[in-house]
């Protein structure tokens, strides 16, 4: 091994820019698919075992400096689809980091373990023995620490999250600060345009450059294409690399005994499917979940300034458990770019009214525990996201909203705007069932927005009706591993960066 | 390309023939990508809106666009910059679109279209662009409260302008949005976390 030589800020990466030839031919010992929280980890960990390591990313390399604070121009750059990734009834917009770090460079910092109960179905269902609470306990542990997890101090527990704690102890609800990986947080409330400051733990300033530090090397704008085998394992992949506007600079194939998949679990499963591998179960792109979110504004007397401070102050857990409902509330800062697009106060003078009281609104970002029905399929041109929030787990939706504006107005909110395509507006807890009752489980109803897709190649210990084996080998092909929130089998209602890096991390220790 | 969209649009709902339901979700799903996507590096924000010059959008468009900002966003009664003698909220659509695919430029041009020619009886099938001040507000939230694919329509429609009207700094005064804050803050970089211990 050489030696180990950490940059002080940023990262040396390969750009299209930088690429003079028609065609790349690199070896490495492991091809890392995907710079995100499971492609990061990966690369980490097996370059500090001294394989010689390669992560290919699709997305842009931008530096943290480049950061602009403004979150429609960061849909731009630093999102999958320029931020447009959507289902197929575009009713739900499913938001995924796509540059150098992914998904890790926007989100919210939230950090959770997988909870108990999700493991306990995860061994029962699907005969993942291996993954116990205890035998995870010490991934969480090191990659907490590693991150800099921490309970939010109060400092970092803006207005916003203030006053939904005081109308959560009012109720009696179990509210706690939420965990997140950041270092001494600016408090700007740009999570979602990247950090600028480097002070969020997210790859880009951790693992990618560790990793770098131990060898690996870092392309992007590099777009694998294919998976290749040799007599059935896994040999390396086809990759292009492009320009912005698509176009392709170069051709490139790495040739690698060991191929890691952790695009994401919307790419990933597009990936096999293309390559036409690891699908003896048919489970390749099904299975798939995503916490569809919703974001309640209340309107409260006093300004609040949603923008300002920390993102995500606190959280609700009273209704974590399947059996209290199966879901979560966040408290969630958001700029005027995203109130434009989360409620429907009316058109005209309503919704001035609504816009010219920004400063007023505090957000409840819900989570369910949605059923893993949805897929992605890829047909030769483009993918599709078929996602549709089932029947069975609308309940669960409309107990969330409930709750949420339960919440605000146990905290004082005078309003609660239902997001919903139609004007819906909740001043009084008579108010409540009324209004989120006749809801209808019908495409363009709910404004959704997905974070956190998963499942899409779902661990198992059955290889006919599961994608990956717990140590996230794929079942069908030697040397080809899955290491990004596909391999959840199923949703864990929870922000999965925590169980994605603990996964990653394990996968990374059993590889031989 | 509206022309091309028009000739089998004969009628009601068969106004949509053309479109298969799949193509017409698509529409709106593409007009929501072509929203977040288009949006970037917008130039011209403090340009006056006489001097503008439109690119992509055509003369009709652009009137449905200019008339539903009129609707929706009556600014001047909040003392806001107007939404369109100020910000150049159309103008900025345009900029959206020039940047659009064909395809998704196609589509955005026919969801326009369908949009102001939605035959209502309420309205005595006149076009939105026809309609005064409080017709016009009812057509919207008619649109609003419609079928699945005009309640898309309208909340992407309604994103389009919202989305270009406040993106616009000048705009931010009057609500405390504080915008970009880093550097005016002051607030320095840490860089790259230390190397964790083995």
């Amino acid at each position: 091994m050489n030696q180990v030589k950490l940059q002080p800020s940023g990262l040396q990466v390969h750009q299209a820019s930088d690429v003079t030839e028609s065609h790349l031919a690199l070896e490495a010992d492991v091809v890392v698919v995907g710079s995100g929280a499971g492609g990061a980890v990966s690369a980490y960990e097996l370059a500090r075992q001294g394989k010689r390591v390669i992560v290919l990313e699709a997305g842009p390399y931008v530096p943290s400096q480049a950061f602009t604070e403004d979150f429609t121009e960061s849909l731009h750059t630093l999102y999958q689809d320029q931020g447009g990734q959507a289902n197929s009834s575009g009713d739900l917009l499913v938001l995924q980091g796509a540059c150098v770090g992914g998904s890790t460079v926007v989100n919210g910092c939230v950090c959770f373990r997988t909870p108990d109960f999700i493991l306990e179905d995860w061994q029962r269902d699907f005969g993942l023995s291996e993954l116990t609470a205890e035998e995870l306990a010490p991934y969480f542990d090191e990659v907490e620490q590693n991150l800099s997890v921490h309970d939010n101090g109060e400092h970092e527990i803006a207005r916003h999250g203030q006053v939904i704690r005081q109308g959560a102890n009012k109720l009696g609800w179990s509210v706690k600060p939420l965990r997140r990986n950041i270092r001494q947080c600016g408090l700007t409330g740009h999570c979602l345009s990247g950090c600028k400051t480097e002070r969020k733990q997210s790859m880009l300033v951790t693992y990618l450059p560790w990793a770098q530090a131990y060898g690996a090397k870092i392309y992007a704008d590099t777009r694998v294409e294919k998976i290749l085998t040799v007599d059935g394992e896994a040999s390396g992949v086809e990759a292009v690399v492009t320009r912005q506007d698509g176009s392709v600079v170069a051709t490139m194939t790495v040739k690698a005994p060991r191929v890691v998949l952790a695009a994401g679990a919307v790419q990933t499963p597009v990936l096999l499917q293309k390559s036409g591998l690891a699908n003896r179960s048919g489970q390749v792109g099904k299975n798939f979940a995503c916490h569809p979110s919703l974001l309640v504004a209340g309107r409260y007397p006093q300004p609040i300034h949603p923008w300002r401070g920390a993102m995500l102050g606190v959280h609700v857990d009273e209704f974590m458990h399947p059996d209290k409902g199966g879901f979560v509330l966040e408290d969630g800062g958001f700029g005027l770019v995203e109130m434009t697009m989360l409620a429907e106060p009316g058109t005209g003078k309503p919704f001035m009214d609504y816009m010219a009281d920004a400063r007023y609104l505090a957000g409840l970002v819900t989570l369910i525990h949605d059923h893993n029905v949805g897929a992605i399929e890829w047909d030769g041109e483009r993918k599709a996201i078929n996602y549709q929030l089932s029947d069975a787990d609308f309940p669960s939706m409309k107990r969330a909203i409930k709750a949420a504006a339960r919440l605000h107005l146990a905290s004082g909110a005078s309003e609660v705007y239902v997001p919903a395509s139609d004007k819906r507006v909740i001043r009084s807890e008579a108010d409540i069932d009324e209004q989120v009752d006749s809801l209808e489980n019908q495409p363009q109803h709910l404004r959704m927005v997905s974070y956190h897709p998963q499942g899409t190649c779902h661990m198992g210990a059955d290889p006919d009706t599961s994608v990956v084996k717990a140590n996230g080998e794929t079942h069908d092909v030697p040397g080809l591993y899955v290491a990004d929130a596909s391999l959840l089998p199923t949703s864990i209602i929870v922000n999965p960066q925590i169980t994605v890096y603990a996964l990653a991390t394990r996968i990374a220790r059993h590889m031989s | 390309m509206k022309n091309n969209h028009r000739a089998p649009l004969p009628g009601y709902m068969a106004g949509l023939e053309p479109l298969s339901r799949r193509g017409f979700l698509r529409t709106t799903v593409l007009a929501s990508a072509a929203l977040t996507s288009g949006c970037a590096s917008m130039f011209g924000r403090k340009d006056a809106p006489e001097t503008l010059e439109y690119y992509s959008l055509k003369q009709d468009e652009i009137d449905v666009i200019t008339r539903l900002t009129e609707v929706m966003l009556p600014t001047e009664q909040f003392g806001l910059p107007s939404s369109t003698t100020v910000v150049p909220t159309v103008r900025n659509i345009d900029n959206m679109a020039q940047r659009m695919p064909k395809q998704t430029r196609d589509l955005l041009g026919l969801g326009i279209w369908v949009f102001n020619n939605r035959p209502m009886m309420s309205f005595k099938f006149r076009q939105f662009t026809s309609l005064n001040d409080e017709k016009a507000l009812a057509y919207v939230n008619a649109m609003q409260e419609g079928a699945f694919f005009e309640r898309g329509l309208m909340t992407t429609l309604k994103a389009l302008i919202a989305l270009n009207y406040w993106r616009d700094e000048r705009t931010w005064p009057g609500l405390e949005y504080h915008g970009p804050v880093t550097e005016t803050w002051g607030v320095r970089r840490l860089g790259n976390a230390p190397l964790p211990r083995a």
